[in-house]
């Protein structure tokens, strides 16, 4: 396809450039500080061996512990919005800004792979939704997005913490399960103690809901309820960054496996048939971080999105 | 927008529907179909989350001189792209590329910095692309 050029016609209305010159402090350019974590398996040269063997906790199980990005490439907004094809990638002038994304290689036998703009956009026909949940979706891209919980500083909904570029960090004993999310500061606990689910709306619904984890062999097996559906406020029930909602009534299930030291494959089922006229299966794969980590993330310190654009 | 200089680069692809990654919603707030460049003198640095924004002055072909906000991308994403927050200063010279809030006030989602006094492209870490 063809580009138009982005540069400016010389001729036109004079740039009044300000011309201050002043010379670029010497202070170093200093990053996040640099370490080598230890325990990961490198070749001669230092590189992480990403297809290395799975590690393993004491009793056996597979160690899901460690820092984790998102590995799946979204598709661009353009694409989505069907503006432009991926051959105008090379235009485009954004750059990465967190840890990038390597995809693996396709996975024939995998559900379809879920994108974090459009959780369904590899689902043929995109997700079953009800008319309920067709009209929230609606709702919510009229106000393009802005009720968006990652965008408010709030948890940010499963899939959407899956998928957020911001890595994550995952602890895993062999009672309790954590995930600590860069973004929004998010934390998740997953009982591993062998407790059953709490009845669905009981004592209350909670932004992350309630999860409780088993292992079915090497899968770990993660079964959530007990989540603040879009009932609740318009920040509540969102699956992706386009708004696809879900209800108090939805049920997840997540599996994860970890089939080399470098990834994991988590593979969401969501179960809600207020939203959803049949459950359906995407596949989110995270690709191992070595080196780096989640950093402190105090979304609200000075956040003021909503006063800019006048709607509090 | 009179008297400004604001160029508009006309149609690219930044032009298109560009939604949101992270910490606010990236088209409720600026319009893609609005990409501005805009040189001036560096005020006010807010090295802090959710996003960094700085200010900066900015005169326009009358002389007059006004006050413009750059948004960037989060300290972290940020830092990770090798800024810190002694990269820019107060003073500084630089040119922004980016996208103008839809109200028309004098706010911007930065895609590039660029400093005048050594022609170094500090990335912006928009949250318009910051997909890869």
């Amino acid at each position: 396809m063809k580009v138009p050029t982005t540069n400016p016609s010389p001729g036109r209305r004079g740039i009044v450039v300000i011309a201050v010159s002043i010379a670029l402090s010497g202070s170093a350019w200093a990053q996040w500080p640099k370490f080598k974590e230890p325990g990961v398996p490198r070749d001669a040269r230092g590189s992480v061996q990403m297809d290395a063997k799975t590690p393993r906790t004491p009793d056996g199980k597979p160690d899901l512990s460690g820092d984790w990005v998102r590995a799946d490439r979204d598709p661009l907004p353009q694409e989505l919005a069907g503006v432009v094809t991926r051959q105008g990638e090379t235009q485009r002038t954004g750059v990465a800004v967190e840890p990038p994304t390597t995809p693996f290689p396709p996975d024939r036998n995998a559900p379809p792979l879920a994108t974090f703009f459009e959780l369904g956009a590899n689902i043929q026909g995109g997700l079953p939704m009800t008319t309920w949940a067709t009209e929230i979706k609606k709702q919510r891209m009229a106000t393009n997005d802005r009720d968006n919980p990652d965008a408010n500083c709030l948890p940010m909904g499963l899939t959407q913490f899956h998928m957020q570029p911001q890595p994550r960090k995952i602890v895993q004993t062999p009672t309790l399960i954590v995930i600590l999310y860069e973004a929004n500061y998010g934390l998740r606990y997953i009982y591993m103690d062998g407790r059953s689910l709490p009845p669905q709306g009981e004592p209350q619904p909670l932004w992350n809901g309630y999860s409780v984890g088993r292992w079915e062999g090497d899968t770990l097996v993660v079964e959530t309820n007990n989540l603040r559906g879009a009932e609740n406020t318009p920040y509540d029930g969102w699956l992706d960054v386009r708004g696809s909602p879900y209800s108090d009534q939805a049920k997840f299930v997540e599996r994860f496996r970890r089939p080399t030291f470098g990834k994991l494959e988590i593979d969401v089922t969501v179960d809600d048939p207020k939203s959803f006229t049949k459950p359906f299966t995407v596949r989110i794969n995270q690709r191992y971080l070595a080196d780096d980590e989640p950093i402190e993330f105090v979304c609200n310190e000075n956040q003021q999105f909503r006063q800019r654009i006048k709607v509090d | 927008m009179r008297n400004l200089i604001v160029i508009v680069i006309g149609f690219s692809l930044l032009a298109a529907a560009a939604p949101a990654v992270a910490h606010h919603s990236f088209a409720a707030e600026f319009d893609a179909n609005k990409p501005v460049t805009l040189t001036g003198t560096v005020t006010k640095v807010e090295w802090m989350n959710p996003h960094v924004w700085f200010y900066a002055d900015v005169k326009d072909e009358t002389g007059k001189v006004s006050n413009w906000g750059f948004e960037l991308g989060s300290p972290n994403g940020l830092m990770r792209s090798g800024w810190t927050r002694n990269s820019m200063k107060t003073g500084d010279s630089v040119t922004v590329e980016g996208s103008r809030a839809k109200d028309g006030s004098n706010h911007v989602n930065a895609r590039s910095v660029t400093l005048a006094s050594t022609g170094q492209k500090l990335f912006a870490a928009s949250s318009q692309n910051q997909q890869q």
